[in-house]
């Protein structure tokens, strides 16, 4: 009995420790997960799938999901991260530095970044490390409607590039003829209507100088700048936006743009195609609507009139006060694959940070939009972000309310607007 | 302590029930502490800091100078005290006209009443939403009717122009609050006592001098509590703004609620110190503002009849 015991012992020892190691196995990693896109299907629908793949591939691992709406995402994470009771994977967008700065956003080094587009990581880096998925990324793209557009007699050369008087005539043709010409408003966002001034003093500065005049290294009252928003000027006074400018929501420029009462040109973000691209009885644009897409247009003595922005939206980032950091890293790096890429171009149709290739696009819809948007951007030289990306406090609140508003509303001139913004810095 | 008192306590069997007075003072108090006191005291404890995410930095005065000099907070200032100063005097004008109206038992007073107090029951994201379409500028009707009228020169973009803009919104809480305004002052209208009414019609008192001798005199206390009320809510002014204008365009329509909101959640930035400076400095103002007022307004002969 008691040369029993031993081998008793040692064989109960080893049947907990396999119950114990069956136990751990079968114990499943719960990962929490807010997003934005709650009403954007396309999107949505790509991430619902790629976690159902990744949960596929490792059983241990659970995602669970909360979609919102960006503006309660945002309050919601402010308080969450602050308390610390924020998911383990939440939406962010570059510009959002404050959560950076505050040591909230977990090192993703060891991401898979040979399958990112450089100049994605580039703008989710802060301080030499990359804190962002760059799942969304876009450009300012010049929608018309190409059968309006030949009816007023306006041809749109093979560059895409009207040349600045040409556009201005083309401004005036559309307003004599009662059409709008181009939708754009302001009534819910902070960006639209400065579009028009960005891409113009991008074009005219160039790069470089561009950026010192965002960060306050150069002034606004350079005569570059200056004369610039006259041209803008120029353009709005012969009427290129709505009436209903200060209070046209994005939503309904769209809608403005494309179905009623319709108007020449849309300059709006390349995605354009999440609302557009939804059937018309769900706010999209009519069957067999002619869509063009052209160059923004050539600016009076521009240093490069191939510049234009590049922007990356909705991304996702790891909370750095996850229990989980290994798994949130092999979740991220689910999405970070040409197959990947692809499948968010064909399915979302808005470009991505993930490399990708859009020849190989299998839906028609997606391949024609891209073929469209390949040729505006064909030999482009990229500013990254748009102002608001770019600016922060004071200077920010101002542009919002100068450049997005007043300026192209026609509120106040171009010495006012100059001031304005110099007195922001 | 005297023995007198303790005698006469124990003689009348008057001794305090400390335990059943906590009993019932502590939820009270402890809510109050923690959903008033607390907060009020931690704010202005958070403007002498800059407080973000896991640690406080004390600046001192910083935050108060930075406000001193900050432009956006005085345009702010400035929009809520001519929005918090003209709605009351208008709101509490023309509700005392319809009051007047209906007291005269004007006819179809019944529905007036009704329809005249029917926007004090929508929220203000309704009633935002729904001005946002009277004033747009291709087919709201405010456009439309000028347009109909041959005066279309005047038509704009109410809320897009920032000579237009606060007035416009001012006029929308006006349309909003004359029926609760009106519904109060009916009521204090209805408890006149009728004998004083009746000796001032025997004195061959016209209308006139009933309102302005006998009417007036009686309901100044209710007057003036509606005008205090809506001066407080107007301080306070926030959702409106939101829904409709964002303080856009130019700040013009910015009040202080909106500019704190902006300055604690959308600009890039965790510090709740310098919004809770705007939010303390803003509560002094308005606590001296009230207290002027009810020291302006005070009844200092108590109304008898």
């Amino acid at each position: 009995m008691r040369a029993q015991m031993p081998s008793m012992l040692i064989a109960t020892a080893a049947l907990a420790t396999c119950l114990a190691g069956a136990a751990d196995a079968q114990q499943v990693k719960e990962l929490t997960f807010w997003s934005h896109w709650a009403a954007e299907m396309p999107k949505r629908s790509f991430v619902e799938e790629a976690i159902r793949q990744f949960e596929a591939k490792n059983p241990g691992i659970k995602l669970k999901q909360t979609w919102y709406e960006k503006t309660a995402l945002y309050a919601g994470l402010k308080t969450a991260l602050r308390a610390g009771q924020a998911p383990d994977i939440f939406y962010a967008e570059p510009d959002q530095v404050e959560y950076m700065e505050n040591g909230f956003l977990l090192d993703l080094s060891e991401l898979n970044w040979a399958a990112v587009e450089p100049w994605a990581k580039e703008a989710w880096s802060y301080k030499g490390k990359p804190y962002g998925l760059p799942l969304e990324a876009w450009t300012v793209e010049l929608y018309y409607n190409k059968k309006t557009m030949a009816e007023l007699g306006v041809k749109i050369p093979d560059s895409l590039q009207l040349a600045p008087d040409d556009f201005l005539d083309m401004v005036k043709k559309a307003k004599a003829k009662g059409i709008t010409p181009m939708a754009l408003g302001v009534g819910d966002r902070p960006y639209p209507g400065a579009h028009v001034v960005h891409e113009a003093l991008l074009k005219r500065l160039g790069v470089d100088d561009y950026d010192k005049l965002l960060k306050g290294k150069l002034p606004w009252s350079d005569p570059r700048v200056v004369d610039t928003l006259k041209w803008v000027r120029s353009l709005t006074e012969a009427g290129l936006l709505p009436n209903t400018f200060a209070t046209l929501k994005l939503a309904e420029s769209h809608i403005y743009f494309h179905t009623n009462p319709g108007a020449l040109t849309f300059l709006n973000g390349s995605w354009y195609t999440s609302r557009a691209f939804n059937p018309p009885d769900k706010g999209g644009q009519p069957k067999d609507f002619p869509l063009g897409i052209m160059k923004f247009p050539a600016v009076p003595g521009a240093a490069c009139n191939e510049c234009r922005s590049i922007a990356i939206g909705g991304s996702y980032v790891g909370n750095v006060a996850t229990k989980h950091p290994k798994e949130v890293l092999a979740f991220f790096n689910s999405f970070v694959s040409f197959e990947m890429g692809n499948r968010w171009l064909d399915n979302v149709q808005v470009q991505t940070g993930i490399k990708s290739d859009p020849a190989k696009l299998t839906g028609p819809q997606a391949a024609d939009y891209f073929k469209m948007i390949a040729q505006t951007n064909a030999g482009a030289k990229y500013y990254f972000g748009i102002p608001i990306q770019v600016l922060n406090g004071k200077p920010k609140e101002v542009f919002i309310q100068v450049m997005n508003n007043a300026f192209p509303a026609g509120t106040i001139g171009v010495d006012d607007a100059v001031k304005q913004m110099t007195s922001a810095y | 302590m005297p023995a007198g008192t303790d005698d006469s306590s124990r003689d009348t069997g008057l001794t305090r029930p400390w335990g059943t007075i906590t009993a019932f003072l502590l939820p009270a108090l402890t809510i109050y502490v923690a959903f008033t006191a607390y907060p009020a005291i931690r704010t202005i404890w958070n403007s002498f800091h800059k407080v973000l995410p896991r640690r406080d930095e004390a600046v001192g005065l910083a935050n108060y100078a930075e406000l001193a000099g900050d432009e956006i907070f005085w345009r702010s200032v400035r929009n809520t005290i001519t929005w918090a100063c003209t709605s009351p005097l208008v709101e509490v004008s023309i509700a005392l006209l319809l009051a007047l109206a209906l007291y005269a038992r004007v006819p179809g007073a019944r529905f007036f009443r009704v329809a005249w107090f029917t926007p004090v029951l929508m929220s203000y994201v309704v009633v935002g939403i729904l001005w946002l379409w009277i004033y747009n500028f291709d087919w709201g009707p405010v456009n439309v009717a000028l347009r109909a009228l041959g005066l279309g020169g005047w038509a704009k973009a109410w809320l897009g122009d920032p000579k237009t803009a606060l007035p416009s919104l001012i006029f929308v809480t006006s349309w909003m609050w004359v029926g609760f305004n009106m519904v109060v002052l009916l009521a204090a209208l209805h408890s006149l006592p009728k004998e004083v009414i009746e000796a001032a019609e025997l004195d061959n008192c016209g209308w006139g001098g009933k309102l302005v001798f006998v009417i007036l005199p009686l309901i100044r206390a209710t007057l003036l509590n509606l005008i205090v009320l809506s001066f407080i809510g107007k301080m306070k002014i926030f959702d409106l703004v939101w829904i409709t204008t964002k303080g856009n365009p130019l700040w013009a329509t910015e009040t202080v609620s909106t500019y704190v909101y902006k300055r604690a959640f959308e600009w890039t930035t965790f510090d709740l110190g310098y919004p809770s400076t705007i939010a303390a400095v803003w509560f002094v103002i308005v606590l001296a503002a009230v207290l002027t007022l009810t020291w302006l307004f005070r009844l200092r002969e108590k109304l008898e009849y």
